[in-house]
Protein backbone atom coordinates (compact mmCIF):
# COMPACT_ATOMS: atom_id res chain seq x y z
CA UNK A 1 0.00 0.00 0.00
CA UNK A 2 3.21 2.36 0.93
CA UNK A 3 4.74 1.71 -1.82
CA UNK A 4 2.23 1.98 -4.56
CA UNK A 5 1.61 5.57 -3.10
CA UNK A 6 4.60 6.22 -3.27
CA UNK A 7 5.10 5.37 -6.91
CA UNK A 8 2.48 7.67 -7.64
CA UNK A 9 3.96 10.47 -5.99
CA UNK A 10 7.63 9.76 -7.91
CA UNK A 11 5.92 9.76 -11.05
CA UNK A 12 3.89 12.45 -10.86
CA UNK A 13 6.05 14.73 -8.78
CA UNK A 14 9.43 15.24 -10.74
CA UNK A 15 11.92 17.34 -8.62
CA UNK A 16 15.01 18.59 -10.73
CA UNK A 17 18.26 20.13 -10.48
CA UNK A 18 20.56 21.69 -13.26
CA UNK A 19 23.60 21.13 -12.70
CA UNK A 20 25.80 23.08 -15.64
CA UNK A 21 29.42 20.97 -15.62
CA UNK A 22 31.48 23.71 -17.37
CA UNK A 23 29.12 24.41 -20.75
CA UNK A 24 28.61 27.61 -22.66
CA UNK A 25 25.42 28.28 -20.92
CA UNK A 26 23.09 27.26 -24.39
CA UNK A 27 21.60 24.36 -23.07
CA UNK A 28 20.47 26.48 -19.69
CA UNK A 29 18.73 29.18 -21.26
CA UNK A 30 16.76 26.87 -22.77
CA UNK A 31 15.90 24.92 -19.54
CA UNK A 32 15.00 27.86 -18.17
CA UNK A 33 12.65 28.69 -21.19
CA UNK A 34 10.64 25.60 -19.96
CA UNK A 35 9.96 27.49 -16.75
CA UNK A 36 8.13 29.91 -18.97
CA UNK A 37 4.13 30.32 -19.53
CA UNK A 38 4.74 29.02 -23.31
CA UNK A 39 6.29 25.46 -22.23
CA UNK A 40 5.35 25.96 -18.11
CA UNK A 41 6.85 23.07 -16.51
CA UNK A 42 5.04 22.43 -13.11
CA UNK A 43 1.63 21.62 -15.73
CA UNK A 44 3.61 18.44 -15.91
CA UNK A 45 4.64 17.91 -12.03
CA UNK A 46 8.16 19.10 -12.71
CA UNK A 47 9.92 20.95 -10.50
CA UNK A 48 12.92 23.38 -10.00
CA UNK A 49 15.14 22.80 -7.23
CA UNK A 50 18.67 24.79 -6.38
CA UNK A 51 19.36 22.16 -3.82
CA UNK A 52 20.17 18.34 -4.94
CA UNK A 53 19.34 17.46 -1.34
CA UNK A 54 15.64 18.08 -2.49
CA UNK A 55 16.36 16.86 -6.06
CA UNK A 56 15.42 13.47 -7.50
CA UNK A 57 16.65 13.93 -10.99
CA UNK A 58 19.68 15.71 -12.41
CA UNK A 59 19.71 17.51 -15.61
CA UNK A 60 23.41 17.62 -16.78
CA UNK A 61 24.51 20.02 -18.90
CA UNK A 62 27.89 21.15 -20.03
CA UNK A 63 31.19 19.50 -21.01
CA UNK A 64 33.20 18.23 -18.03
CA UNK A 65 36.07 20.60 -17.32
CA UNK A 66 38.73 20.04 -15.10
CA UNK A 67 37.61 21.42 -12.11
CA UNK A 68 34.24 19.31 -12.11
CA UNK A 69 35.57 15.69 -12.14
CA UNK A 70 35.94 15.25 -8.41
CA UNK A 71 32.72 17.67 -7.59
CA UNK A 72 30.56 15.80 -10.02
CA UNK A 73 30.37 12.56 -8.00
CA UNK A 74 30.24 14.50 -5.05
CA UNK A 75 26.52 15.82 -6.20
CA UNK A 76 25.73 12.60 -7.51
CA UNK A 77 26.17 11.10 -4.14
CA UNK A 78 24.45 14.07 -2.56
CA UNK A 79 20.54 12.86 -4.67
CA UNK A 80 18.85 11.09 -2.64
CA UNK A 81 17.80 7.09 -3.96
CA UNK A 82 16.23 6.43 -6.19
CA UNK A 83 18.02 9.03 -8.46
CA UNK A 84 17.90 9.63 -12.09
CA UNK A 85 20.33 11.21 -14.36
CA UNK A 86 19.79 13.09 -17.65
CA UNK A 87 22.07 14.55 -20.01
CA UNK A 88 20.76 17.64 -21.55
CA UNK A 89 22.68 18.22 -25.12
CA UNK A 90 25.38 17.09 -26.98
CA UNK A 91 28.17 18.18 -24.27
CA UNK A 92 27.73 15.76 -21.68
CA UNK A 93 27.73 12.82 -24.61
CA UNK A 94 30.21 13.44 -26.54
CA UNK A 95 31.64 17.15 -25.46
CA UNK A 96 30.89 18.37 -28.62
CA UNK A 97 32.35 21.26 -30.24
CA UNK A 98 34.68 21.50 -26.88
CA UNK A 99 36.46 18.18 -27.73
CA UNK A 100 38.78 19.35 -30.05
CA UNK A 101 41.98 17.70 -30.51
CA UNK A 102 44.37 18.91 -27.82
CA UNK A 103 41.25 19.80 -26.01
CA UNK A 104 40.75 20.14 -22.35
CA UNK A 105 37.44 18.94 -21.65
CA UNK A 106 36.95 15.41 -20.11
CA UNK A 107 33.27 14.18 -21.67
CA UNK A 108 31.66 12.35 -21.69
CA UNK A 109 30.14 12.92 -18.30
CA UNK A 110 29.54 8.91 -18.08
CA UNK A 111 33.21 8.44 -16.98
CA UNK A 112 32.08 9.79 -14.00
CA UNK A 113 28.49 9.33 -13.14
CA UNK A 114 26.01 6.74 -14.52
CA UNK A 115 23.95 8.68 -16.95
CA UNK A 116 20.56 7.14 -17.67
CA UNK A 117 19.12 9.24 -20.72
CA UNK A 118 20.40 11.77 -22.96
CA UNK A 119 18.80 14.63 -25.01
CA UNK A 120 20.51 15.61 -28.00
CA UNK A 121 21.06 18.75 -29.89
CA UNK A 122 22.78 21.97 -29.58
CA UNK A 123 21.32 22.88 -27.79
CA UNK A 124 17.54 20.87 -27.87
CA UNK A 125 14.84 22.34 -27.65
CA UNK A 126 12.62 22.75 -24.41
CA UNK A 127 9.78 21.05 -25.66
CA UNK A 128 12.53 18.25 -26.55
CA UNK A 129 14.12 18.19 -23.18
CA UNK A 130 10.37 18.06 -21.39
CA UNK A 131 9.08 15.40 -23.71
CA UNK A 132 12.53 13.19 -22.81
CA UNK A 133 12.29 14.24 -18.77
CA UNK A 134 8.73 12.91 -19.14
CA UNK A 135 8.84 9.83 -21.09
CA UNK A 136 12.35 8.42 -19.05
CA UNK A 137 12.09 9.65 -15.26
CA UNK A 138 8.80 8.62 -13.97
CA UNK A 139 9.49 4.68 -15.03
CA UNK A 140 13.23 4.78 -14.19
CA UNK A 141 12.29 6.75 -11.17
CA UNK A 142 9.52 3.54 -10.24
CA UNK A 143 12.15 0.80 -11.21
CA UNK A 144 14.48 2.31 -8.95
CA UNK A 145 12.84 2.79 -6.23
CA UNK A 146 11.87 -1.10 -6.55
CA UNK A 147 15.14 -2.48 -6.92
CA UNK A 148 16.62 -0.24 -3.88
CA UNK A 149 13.39 -1.78 -1.60
CA UNK A 150 14.99 -5.66 -3.13
CA UNK A 151 18.11 -4.87 -2.15
CA UNK A 152 17.44 -3.60 1.04
CA UNK A 153 15.38 -6.98 2.16
CA UNK A 154 17.72 -9.16 1.18
CA UNK A 155 20.55 -7.33 3.29
CA UNK A 156 18.23 -7.48 6.27
CA UNK B 1 -24.35 30.49 3.27
CA UNK B 2 -25.28 32.25 0.46
CA UNK B 3 -21.05 33.12 -0.42
CA UNK B 4 -20.87 29.36 -0.01
CA UNK B 5 -23.07 28.32 -2.45
CA UNK B 6 -22.41 30.78 -4.68
CA UNK B 7 -18.38 28.83 -4.08
CA UNK B 8 -19.59 25.24 -5.10
CA UNK B 9 -21.86 26.45 -8.00
CA UNK B 10 -18.36 28.57 -9.36
CA UNK B 11 -16.10 25.68 -9.13
CA UNK B 12 -18.64 22.86 -10.11
CA UNK B 13 -19.21 24.31 -13.85
CA UNK B 14 -18.37 22.29 -16.28
CA UNK B 15 -15.77 24.77 -18.27
CA UNK B 16 -14.02 25.17 -14.39
CA UNK B 17 -13.80 21.57 -14.09
CA UNK B 18 -12.15 21.07 -17.35
CA UNK B 19 -10.19 23.60 -17.21
CA UNK B 20 -8.87 22.65 -14.33
CA UNK B 21 -8.03 19.16 -15.09
CA UNK B 22 -6.80 19.68 -18.32
CA UNK B 23 -4.57 22.90 -17.85
CA UNK B 24 -1.79 22.12 -20.39
CA UNK B 25 -0.07 24.27 -22.67
CA UNK B 26 -1.55 23.91 -26.14
CA UNK B 27 0.95 21.75 -28.73
CA UNK B 28 0.87 23.80 -31.43
CA UNK B 29 2.62 26.58 -29.59
CA UNK B 30 5.23 24.24 -28.30
CA UNK B 31 6.33 22.50 -31.20
CA UNK B 32 9.35 23.26 -33.70
CA UNK B 33 8.93 25.95 -36.33
CA UNK B 34 9.18 24.68 -39.50
CA UNK B 35 11.68 27.33 -40.10
CA UNK B 36 14.22 25.68 -38.12
CA UNK B 37 16.90 23.33 -38.75
CA UNK B 38 17.12 19.52 -37.55
CA UNK B 39 19.48 17.62 -37.63
CA UNK B 40 20.75 16.54 -41.28
CA UNK B 41 18.91 14.24 -43.75
CA UNK B 42 21.89 11.73 -45.59
CA UNK B 43 20.51 10.48 -49.19
CA UNK B 44 23.27 7.48 -49.59
CA UNK B 45 23.43 6.89 -52.89
CA UNK B 46 24.34 10.50 -53.98
CA UNK B 47 27.23 10.84 -52.30
CA UNK B 48 30.33 11.08 -54.19
CA UNK B 49 32.63 10.67 -51.38
CA UNK B 50 34.75 13.99 -51.51
CA UNK B 51 34.85 14.87 -47.34
CA UNK B 52 33.90 18.65 -47.58
CA UNK B 53 31.10 17.84 -44.85
CA UNK B 54 33.45 16.40 -42.65
CA UNK B 55 36.07 19.26 -43.12
CA UNK B 56 33.40 21.96 -43.13
CA UNK B 57 32.08 20.70 -39.92
CA UNK B 58 32.60 22.34 -36.54
CA UNK B 59 32.41 19.38 -34.09
CA UNK B 60 34.76 16.64 -33.87
CA UNK B 61 32.61 13.85 -33.34
CA UNK B 62 29.03 14.62 -35.10
CA UNK B 63 30.21 13.54 -38.73
CA UNK B 64 32.30 10.55 -40.03
CA UNK B 65 32.54 9.01 -43.56
CA UNK B 66 31.95 5.12 -44.12
CA UNK B 67 32.23 2.47 -46.82
CA UNK B 68 30.36 -0.65 -46.72
CA UNK B 69 32.08 -3.51 -47.46
CA UNK B 70 32.63 -4.12 -51.25
CA UNK B 71 31.08 -7.38 -52.23
CA UNK B 72 31.16 -9.29 -55.81
CA UNK B 73 27.95 -7.62 -57.21
CA UNK B 74 28.91 -4.08 -56.60
CA UNK B 75 31.15 -1.82 -54.92
CA UNK B 76 30.55 -0.31 -51.12
CA UNK B 77 28.68 2.62 -50.97
CA UNK B 78 30.60 5.64 -49.07
CA UNK B 79 28.68 8.04 -47.46
CA UNK B 80 28.08 10.45 -44.52
CA UNK B 81 26.70 9.43 -40.99
CA UNK B 82 25.62 12.07 -39.07
CA UNK B 83 26.03 11.41 -35.18
CA UNK B 84 23.29 13.25 -33.44
CA UNK B 85 25.15 13.31 -30.19
CA UNK B 86 27.72 15.46 -31.55
CA UNK B 87 25.95 17.06 -34.53
CA UNK B 88 25.27 20.85 -33.60
CA UNK B 89 22.65 21.16 -36.49
CA UNK B 90 24.19 24.32 -38.18
CA UNK B 91 24.00 22.98 -41.78
CA UNK B 92 27.55 23.46 -43.08
CA UNK B 93 27.77 20.28 -43.96
CA UNK B 94 24.38 20.94 -46.07
CA UNK B 95 26.00 23.68 -47.80
CA UNK B 96 28.96 22.61 -48.44
CA UNK B 97 27.79 19.47 -50.22
CA UNK B 98 28.20 19.67 -53.58
CA UNK B 99 26.51 16.25 -55.02
CA UNK B 100 24.03 17.08 -57.20
CA UNK B 101 21.46 16.60 -55.96
CA UNK B 102 22.77 17.30 -52.21
CA UNK B 103 23.35 13.79 -50.22
CA UNK B 104 22.65 16.03 -47.89
CA UNK B 105 19.74 18.13 -46.53
CA UNK B 106 19.40 20.02 -43.26
CA UNK B 107 16.51 23.16 -43.84
CA UNK B 108 17.32 26.50 -45.72
CA UNK B 109 21.01 27.23 -46.73
CA UNK B 110 22.35 30.47 -47.88
CA UNK B 111 23.83 30.44 -51.26
CA UNK B 112 25.71 33.14 -53.28
CA UNK B 113 23.62 33.21 -56.13
CA UNK B 114 24.87 34.71 -59.45
CA UNK B 115 23.24 37.61 -61.04
CA UNK B 116 22.69 39.44 -64.30
CA UNK B 117 24.39 42.55 -63.81
CA UNK B 118 25.54 46.13 -65.37
CA UNK B 119 27.75 48.15 -64.36
CA UNK B 120 31.01 47.82 -66.85
CA UNK B 121 33.30 46.87 -62.92
CA UNK B 122 35.09 43.98 -62.82
CA UNK B 123 33.93 43.25 -58.90
CA UNK B 124 30.35 43.12 -58.13
CA UNK B 125 29.47 43.60 -54.36
CA UNK B 126 26.89 41.24 -52.68
CA UNK B 127 26.16 40.89 -48.48
CA UNK B 128 26.69 38.08 -47.35
CA UNK B 129 23.36 37.58 -45.29
CA UNK B 130 25.10 35.02 -42.68
CA UNK B 131 28.26 37.09 -41.58
CA UNK B 132 26.26 40.59 -41.81
CA UNK B 133 25.76 42.00 -38.50
CA UNK B 134 23.04 44.68 -39.71
CA UNK B 135 24.27 47.29 -38.73
CA UNK B 136 23.74 49.61 -41.73
CA UNK B 137 26.62 51.48 -41.99
CA UNK B 138 27.01 50.55 -45.72
CA UNK B 139 23.53 52.38 -45.92
CA UNK B 140 24.63 55.27 -44.96
CA UNK B 141 27.52 55.52 -46.76
CA UNK B 142 25.68 54.20 -50.19
CA UNK B 143 26.00 57.26 -52.61
CA UNK B 144 23.57 56.18 -54.44
CA UNK B 145 21.16 54.58 -52.19
CA UNK B 146 21.73 51.09 -54.07
CA UNK B 147 21.93 49.38 -50.60
CA UNK B 148 18.32 48.55 -48.80
CA UNK B 149 16.82 46.53 -45.91
CA UNK B 150 14.40 44.04 -47.43
CA UNK B 151 12.31 41.67 -44.77
CA UNK B 152 15.70 42.36 -42.41
CA UNK B 153 17.85 41.27 -45.03
CA UNK B 154 20.34 44.23 -46.26
CA UNK B 155 20.59 44.09 -50.30
CA UNK B 156 22.50 45.59 -52.69
CA UNK B 157 20.66 46.50 -56.00
CA UNK B 158 22.92 45.52 -58.73
CA UNK B 159 20.80 47.70 -60.94
CA UNK B 160 21.95 51.14 -58.87
CA UNK B 161 25.11 50.11 -57.51
CA UNK B 162 27.77 52.65 -59.15
CA UNK B 163 30.56 49.81 -57.59
CA UNK B 164 32.41 52.67 -55.66
CA UNK B 165 33.53 50.35 -52.74
CA UNK B 166 32.93 52.11 -50.47
CA UNK B 167 30.47 50.02 -48.69
CA UNK B 168 33.42 47.39 -48.43
CA UNK B 169 35.68 50.48 -46.64
CA UNK B 170 33.00 50.66 -44.20
CA UNK B 171 31.78 47.27 -43.19
CA UNK B 172 32.67 46.47 -39.65
CA UNK B 173 32.76 42.82 -40.19
CA UNK B 174 35.51 41.19 -42.70
CA UNK B 175 33.89 39.08 -45.22
CA UNK B 176 30.64 40.53 -44.87
CA UNK B 177 30.49 42.67 -47.78
CA UNK B 178 32.18 41.11 -50.67
CA UNK B 179 33.68 42.70 -53.93
CA UNK B 180 33.72 39.92 -56.00
CA UNK B 181 35.18 39.00 -59.10
CA UNK B 182 32.56 37.66 -61.21
CA UNK B 183 33.51 36.65 -64.81
CA UNK B 184 36.07 34.27 -64.66
CA UNK B 185 35.06 32.07 -61.65
CA UNK B 186 37.10 29.21 -63.63
CA UNK B 187 40.28 31.05 -63.76
CA UNK B 188 39.79 31.43 -60.12
CA UNK B 189 39.37 28.26 -59.38
CA UNK B 190 42.59 26.86 -61.12
CA UNK B 191 44.38 29.62 -59.70
CA UNK B 192 43.57 28.24 -55.77
CA UNK B 193 44.09 25.05 -56.71
CA UNK B 194 47.77 25.71 -57.83
CA UNK B 195 48.39 27.40 -55.40
CA UNK B 196 47.13 24.83 -52.55
CA UNK B 197 48.62 22.10 -54.42
CA UNK B 198 52.09 23.41 -54.24
CA UNK B 199 51.70 24.78 -51.32
CA UNK B 200 51.38 21.12 -50.23
CA UNK B 201 53.80 19.53 -52.37
CA UNK B 202 56.35 22.14 -50.50
CA UNK B 203 55.25 21.27 -47.25
CA UNK B 204 55.51 17.21 -48.06
CA UNK B 205 58.90 17.51 -49.41
CA UNK B 206 60.48 19.09 -45.94
CA UNK B 207 59.61 15.01 -44.96
CA UNK B 208 63.02 14.72 -43.13
CA UNK B 209 62.28 17.59 -41.48
CA UNK B 210 58.78 16.68 -40.53
CA UNK B 211 59.84 13.33 -39.20
CA UNK B 212 62.00 14.51 -36.52
CA UNK B 213 59.45 17.59 -35.14
CA UNK B 214 58.98 16.72 -31.82
CA UNK B 215 54.71 16.53 -30.84
CA UNK B 216 54.45 20.02 -28.73
CA UNK B 217 56.39 22.36 -31.24
CA UNK B 218 55.96 23.93 -34.80
CA UNK B 219 58.04 23.98 -37.96
CA UNK B 220 58.01 27.70 -39.42
CA UNK B 221 58.50 27.62 -43.19
CA UNK B 222 58.37 30.22 -45.89
CA UNK B 223 57.83 30.66 -49.56
CA UNK B 224 58.47 33.56 -51.65
CA UNK B 225 55.41 34.65 -53.39
CA UNK B 226 57.41 34.88 -57.02
CA UNK B 227 57.62 31.57 -57.11
CA UNK B 228 53.89 31.19 -58.09
CA UNK B 229 53.81 34.62 -59.84
CA UNK B 230 54.42 34.29 -63.21
CA UNK B 231 52.55 31.09 -63.70
CA UNK B 232 49.60 32.89 -61.30
CA UNK B 233 49.97 35.63 -64.20
CA UNK B 234 49.31 33.28 -67.05
CA UNK B 235 46.06 31.96 -65.73
CA UNK B 236 44.90 35.60 -64.65
CA UNK B 237 47.02 38.40 -66.89
CA UNK B 238 45.44 41.05 -64.24
CA UNK B 239 47.86 41.54 -61.68
CA UNK B 240 45.49 43.46 -59.65
CA UNK B 241 43.32 40.30 -59.20
CA UNK B 242 45.53 37.70 -59.32
CA UNK B 243 46.99 39.41 -55.78
CA UNK B 244 43.84 39.68 -54.44
CA UNK B 245 42.87 36.00 -55.12
CA UNK B 246 46.18 34.89 -53.78
CA UNK B 247 45.54 36.88 -50.56
CA UNK B 248 42.09 35.70 -49.99
CA UNK B 249 43.26 31.98 -50.29
CA UNK B 250 46.17 31.99 -48.41
CA UNK B 251 45.17 34.09 -45.59
CA UNK B 252 42.19 32.01 -44.68
CA UNK B 253 44.08 28.45 -45.93
CA UNK B 254 44.16 25.81 -43.47
CA UNK B 255 45.66 22.43 -44.96
CA UNK B 256 46.10 18.93 -43.75
CA UNK B 257 49.00 17.33 -44.89
CA UNK B 258 49.91 13.64 -44.70
CA UNK B 259 53.24 12.28 -45.05
CA UNK B 260 54.09 8.52 -45.88
CA UNK B 261 57.11 7.10 -44.78
CA UNK B 262 57.34 3.58 -46.78
CA UNK B 263 60.46 2.60 -45.27
CA UNK B 264 59.04 1.61 -42.21
CA UNK B 265 56.10 0.31 -43.48
CA UNK B 266 54.95 -3.49 -42.73
CA UNK B 267 52.27 -4.07 -45.37
CA UNK B 268 50.01 -5.05 -42.43
CA UNK B 269 47.27 -3.18 -44.93
CA UNK B 270 45.34 -2.30 -42.31
CA UNK B 271 44.69 1.27 -43.59
CA UNK B 272 43.37 -0.54 -47.03
CA UNK B 273 40.40 -1.51 -45.26
CA UNK B 274 40.08 1.49 -42.87
CA UNK B 275 40.40 4.36 -45.27
CA UNK B 276 36.20 5.33 -46.05
CA UNK B 277 37.27 6.78 -49.43
CA UNK B 278 38.70 3.52 -50.65
CA UNK B 279 42.07 5.53 -51.73
CA UNK B 280 44.31 3.32 -50.37
CA UNK B 281 45.08 -0.10 -52.01
CA UNK B 282 47.60 -2.90 -51.80
CA UNK B 283 49.91 -3.25 -54.85
CA UNK B 284 50.28 -7.15 -55.05
CA UNK B 285 52.66 -7.22 -57.91
CA UNK B 286 55.45 -4.23 -56.73
CA UNK B 287 54.29 -5.84 -53.15
CA UNK B 288 53.68 -2.13 -51.45
CA UNK B 289 51.05 -0.10 -50.35
CA UNK B 290 49.72 3.04 -52.36
CA UNK B 291 47.71 5.43 -51.57
CA UNK B 292 46.00 7.41 -54.46
CA UNK B 293 46.62 11.17 -53.58
CA UNK B 294 44.07 12.83 -55.69
CA UNK B 295 41.05 10.38 -54.20
CA UNK B 296 42.44 11.20 -50.25
CA UNK B 297 40.50 13.37 -48.26
CA UNK B 298 42.74 13.81 -45.51
CA UNK B 299 40.04 12.40 -42.87
CA UNK B 300 43.33 11.33 -40.53
CA UNK B 301 41.79 7.77 -40.10
CA UNK B 302 44.50 6.14 -41.56
CA UNK B 303 47.02 8.00 -39.16
CA UNK B 304 44.81 6.82 -36.54
CA UNK B 305 45.11 3.32 -37.74
CA UNK B 306 48.55 2.64 -38.63
CA UNK B 307 50.30 0.87 -35.87
CA UNK B 308 53.99 1.16 -36.86
CA UNK B 309 53.64 5.31 -37.44
CA UNK B 310 54.01 5.17 -41.41
CA UNK B 311 51.67 7.69 -41.76
CA UNK B 312 52.04 11.23 -40.32
CA UNK B 313 49.48 13.84 -40.10
CA UNK B 314 50.20 17.52 -40.02
CA UNK B 315 48.14 20.77 -39.59
CA UNK B 316 49.32 23.92 -41.67
CA UNK B 317 48.14 27.09 -41.77
CA UNK B 318 49.37 30.04 -44.09
CA UNK B 319 49.50 33.94 -44.24
CA UNK B 320 51.01 36.33 -46.48
CA UNK B 321 53.11 38.95 -45.22
CA UNK B 322 56.30 41.02 -46.58
CA UNK B 323 59.56 40.41 -45.12
CA UNK B 324 62.67 42.49 -44.06
CA UNK B 325 63.92 42.92 -47.68
CA UNK B 326 60.18 43.74 -48.65
CA UNK B 327 59.72 40.48 -50.65
CA UNK B 328 56.00 39.11 -50.66
CA UNK B 329 56.53 35.92 -48.86
CA UNK B 330 53.88 33.09 -47.61
CA UNK B 331 54.76 32.15 -44.39
CA UNK B 332 53.53 28.36 -43.48
CA UNK B 333 53.07 27.22 -39.45
CA UNK B 334 52.84 23.62 -39.53
CA UNK B 335 51.73 21.80 -36.07
CA UNK B 336 51.36 17.85 -35.58
CA UNK B 337 48.17 16.57 -34.97
CA UNK B 338 47.13 16.00 -31.61
CA UNK B 339 44.57 13.86 -32.42
CA UNK B 340 45.01 11.13 -29.56
CA UNK B 341 46.20 13.89 -27.30
CA UNK B 342 44.21 12.71 -24.68
CA UNK B 343 43.77 14.48 -21.15
CA UNK B 344 45.29 11.42 -18.62
CA UNK B 345 48.18 11.40 -21.01
CA UNK B 346 48.95 15.32 -20.97
CA UNK B 347 48.45 15.28 -17.30
CA UNK B 348 50.78 12.55 -16.47
CA UNK B 349 53.03 14.48 -18.17
CA UNK B 350 52.81 17.29 -16.51
CA UNK B 351 53.51 15.64 -13.20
Amino acid sequence: MLDRLKDIVRKTSINVCIVNCGGCNGCDIELVACLSPRYDLEQYGIYLQNNPRDADVLLLTGAVTEQWEDKLHRIYTKVPEPKVVLAVGNCPQSGDVFAQEGGRVSAPASNFIPVDAEVCGCPPRPDEIISAVLAVVPKAMVAKGHENKKIKDNDS
Amino acid sequence: MSSIIWYVYEFARKAWVKAFADAKSQHEIVEKPARFRDFPHVIKENCIGCGSCTASCPSPTAIKLIRDKTTKEKEGLTYPVINKSGCIRCGFCAEVCPSDPKTLECGENHYIETEFTIIPSKRRFIVDDYLCIKCKACMKECKVDAISDINGHIVVDPLKCIACGDCLKVCKVKGAMKGIFIDNLEDQKKLINLIVSSLEEYIENQQDKLEILPRESLLQLSLPLSMFWDEALKIIPDAEIAHEIIGNAVDRLKIRVITWNSDKCTKCQMCVNECPIGAISFDEEKDTIVRDKDKCCRCSICYQTCPFAVIKYFHAKFVLDVDDDGNEEIFITVKPSQIDHDFIGSEHHEG
